[in-house]
C-alpha cells in the first residue's frame, strides 16, 4: 500500500473530475431536458410560437399583380402558388406598404426543380432532359427565353 | 445539379453526410487500431512491439483528441455538439458516443499517466521554475519511483489496457453499428459493418504505425528494429487478410443472394463507386498491399533490412489509402442509391474550401501529428539515446 499512494492520488483526481462534471452538467443540461423524450421540451414550444407563418398565399398577390395573376389562372402553372417559385411573401407587403423586396429567381435551377427529366416523377408531368431539350448554354435566363412561367405552353 | 439515372425519387438525391462524416470513421479507427498495437505490448507480452508502444499509445491518444472534430465540423448547430457528451442515451446510435468516448478518454489519459510516470518524475527532479512546477502538478507531487512503485504501475496499466481493448473495439464497433443499423439502406444495413469496420480500424491503426515509426526512426536516426518491423508486417497482413475477406464475403452474400437490393447495389459497384470500390480499394489498396506484405512475412528471414522497411511502408501507405475508400464507399455510396432501390445520383464531390471541404480533411489529418509532436515535447516519446546509432542514419537490426 505504501508505494501505491500515487494510485490513490489519480483516484482521487478521477472522482473530483467526475464530481465536477455532474455538477457542470447540472449547469449546462436544459431544465426541460427529458420532459417529453431525450431532448429539450421546451424547445417545443418554443417552436410553435417562435416562427410565425411567413406565407401569405397566392391571394396577396393578387391586389398588386394582377397581369401576372390572370396570366396564371390560365396557364399550366393555375394549381402552383406563387410562393412556390418566388418564396415565402409574408413580408413582402404589410399594412399596405412594401416591406421587403422580394428577389426573383431566373436560374434553370429552379425550373428544373419540377421539369428535369426524372424517371421517378409521373409520366405524363412535362418534363424535360436538360442537355437535349436547351440548344444553348445551360444559364440563368435561359428557359425565359421561350417560357413565360406565369402561363406557360408546352 | 446531381445528375440522376433510373427511378430515383426527386427528394432523395442529396448527400448530407458528407466528407467529415467519411472522416470521423477514418481517425476513430486509427484510435482503436494504434491501441491494439499498444496492448498487444502491455495486455499480451509481445515484447517486439515494445520498441513501439508509447508511440503507439501517444498516436491513439492524440488522434482520440480530434476524434469529436470531424462531426463537430458537420453540424449546422455547432454550440449543440456539446450535448452529445453531456446527454447521452441510448435511444439513437449516435448519442451513444458520449459515453463511449468520454469513457475511452479517460481510460487512455490515465494509461498514459501511468506509462508516462517515471518520465514525469525524472522531468520534475531535472526541471527548474515553471516547468519544474508543472511536471510536479503532474506527477500529483508523489515521486515513489521504487521498482514496488513501478511494478504497481505495471499491474495498473495492464488492467487499464485490458479494459481500454474491449473500449476501443467497442468505440470503433459501434461507428460501423451507426451504418449497419441503418436498415433502410440496403448498402449500409448488415451485421457485418461492425466487424468490417473494426478489422479496417486495426489495418488502418498498423498501417499508420509502420509508416510513422519508419519516419521517427529515420528522424532519430536509430535504425527501426527488426523484430518489430517484422511484428507489425505481420500482423498487418493478418487484419488484412480478415478485413478483405469480410469485404470481400459481403458483395458475394448480396450477389449470391440476389434479393432486390443486388440490382441497384450493383450498378453501384460497376458505375458509381468503380473507381473507389474496385480500383482503390480492392486492386490498388487490398490486392497489391496483400502480396507485398504476403512476401515480407513469408520470405521475412532472405530479406534486408532496407528491403523489408520499404516494401512495409509501401503497402502501409497503399493501406491507408484503401481504409479511406472503404469509409469513402460506405458513407458516400450509401447515399448515391434512390430509396427506390432503382436509381441512382451522381457521384459526390466534395468542395475544396469550407467546414466540410477537403482543406479540412486534410488539416484534421494533419492535426493529430502536431498534437503527437507538442505531446513528445512535454511527455517524450522516446528515451534521448534510445536505441540511436550516433552518426548513423541508416535502418537495420538491432536484433540480428
Amino acid at each position: 500500500m505504501e508505494h501505491s499512494r500515487h494510485v490513490f492520488r489519480i483516484a482521487l483526481v478521477l472522482v473530483v473530475a467526475i464530481s465536477a462534471f455532474v455538477l457542470l452538467r447540472t449547469l449546462f443540461v436544459p431544465r426541460t431536458y427529458g420532459d417529453y423524450g431525450p431532448y429539450r421540451g421546451g424547445n417545443v414550444v418554443e417552436q410553435a410560437h417562435v416562427r410565425e407563418p411567413r406565407h401569405a398565399g397566392s391571394d396577396g398577390c393578387t391586389s398588386c399583380h394582377a397581369k401576372q395573376a390572370a396570366d396564371r389562372k390560365t396557364g399550366g402553372h393555375k394549381a402552383v402558388s406563387c410562393e412556390v417559385c418566388h418564396g415565402p411573401s409574408g413580408i413582402h407587403v404589410q399594412a399596405g406598404a412594401v416591406k421587403g423586396k422580394m428577389p426573383v429567381d431566373r436560374s434553370y435551377q429552379l425550373c428544373a426543380r419540377c421539369h428535369r427529366k426524372i424517371e421517378g416523377r409521373p409520366e405524363k408531368f412535362p418534363q424535360v432532359v436538360l442537355d437535349q431539350h436547351v440548344p444553348a448554354a445551360l444559364e440563368t435566363g435561359v428557359c425565359l427565353q421561350c417560357h413565360n412561367p406565369h402561363s406557360p405552353k408546352p | 445539379m446531381p445528375e440522376i439515372s433510373g427511378f430515383a425519387f426527386p427528394n432523395d438525391i442529396h448527400v448530407h453526410w458528407s466528407l467529415m462524416i467519411v472522416m470521423y470513421p477514418y481517425i476513430t479507427g486509427f484510435v482503436a487500431g494504434s491501441f491494439i498495437v499498444t496492448s498487444l505490448y502491455h495486455v499480451f507480452g509481445r515484447q517486439e512491439f515494445k520498441p513501439i508502444a508509447k508511440l503507439s499509445l501517444a498516436a491513439s491518444f492524440c488522434f482520440l483528441l480530434i476524434a469529436g472534430m470531424p462531426l463537430q465540423l458537420h453540424l449546422g448547430h455547432p454550440e449543440r455538439g456539446i450535448f452529445v457528451m453531456i446527454t447521452p442515451h441510448f435511444t439513437s446510435a449516435m448519442a451513444g458516443f458520449g459515453l463511449l468516448y468520454t469513457t475511452y478518454l479517460v481510460i487512455v489519459a490515465l494509461e498514459v499517466w501511468f506509462v508516462w510516470r517515471q518520465d514525469i518524475i525524472e522531468a520534475a527532479r531535472r526541471a527548474r521554475g515553471l516547468k519544474r512546477s508543472l511536471y510536479k502538478a503532474m506527477a500529483l507531487w508523489t515521486y515513489d519511483s521504487s521498482p514496488e512503485a513501478q511494478e504497481v504501475d505495471h499491474k495498473v496499466i495492464t488492467v487499464l489496457a485490458g479494459i481500454g481493448l474491449p473500449m476501443a473495439c467497442m468505440l470503433h464497433g459501434y461507428v460501423g453499428f451507426i451504418f449497419g443499423a441503418i436498415k433502410a439502406n440496403p448498402w449500409w444495413s448488415t451485421p457485418l459493418m461492425p466487424v468490417i469496420f473494426l478489422l479496417s480500424a486495426a489495418v488502418s491503426g498498423i498501417a499508420l504505425l509502420s509508416v510513422v515509426y519508419q519516419v521517427v526512426s529515420k528522424l532519430r536516426r536509430a535504425p527501426a528494429e527488426e523484430p518489430t518491423v517484422s511484428a507489425l508486417a505481420r500482423w498487418l497482413w493478418f487484419f488484412l487478410i480478415l478485413t478483405i475477406t469480410l469485404e470481400l464475403l459481403e458483395i458475394i452474400m448480396l450477389a449470391y443472394e440476389k434479393d432486390e437490393s443486388w440490382h441497384i447495389i450493383s450498378q453501384l459497384l460497376t458505375t458509381r463507386l468503380e473507381f473507389s470500390f474496385i480500383t482503390v480499394q480492392m486492386i490498388i489498396g487490398g490486392m497489391i498491399p496483400l502480396i507485398l506484405l504476403g512476401i515480407v512475412v513469408m520470405a521475412n528471414k532472405y530479406m534486408a533490412p532496407r528491403l523489408r522497411n520499404g516494401l512495409t511502408v509501401a503497402a502501409s501507405l497503399l493501406l491507408l489509402l484503401q481504409v479511406f475508400s472503404m469509409r469513402w464507399n460506405v458513407v458516400i455510396g450509401g447515399q448515391l442509391l434512390s430509396k427506390s432501390l432503382r436509381g441512382l445520383r451522381s457521384t459526390y464531390n466534395p468542395e475544396l474550401f469550407g467546414r466540410e471541404g477537403v482543406l479540412m480533411a486534410i488539416a484534421l489529418f494533419i492535426t493529430p501529428f502536431v498534437l503527437m509532436f507538442l505531446f513528445d515535447r512535454l511527455l517524450p516519446i522516446h528515451k534521448a539515446g534510445e536505441g540511436a546509432v550516433p552518426g548513423e542514419a541508416k535502418t537495420g537490426s538491432a536484433h540480428v
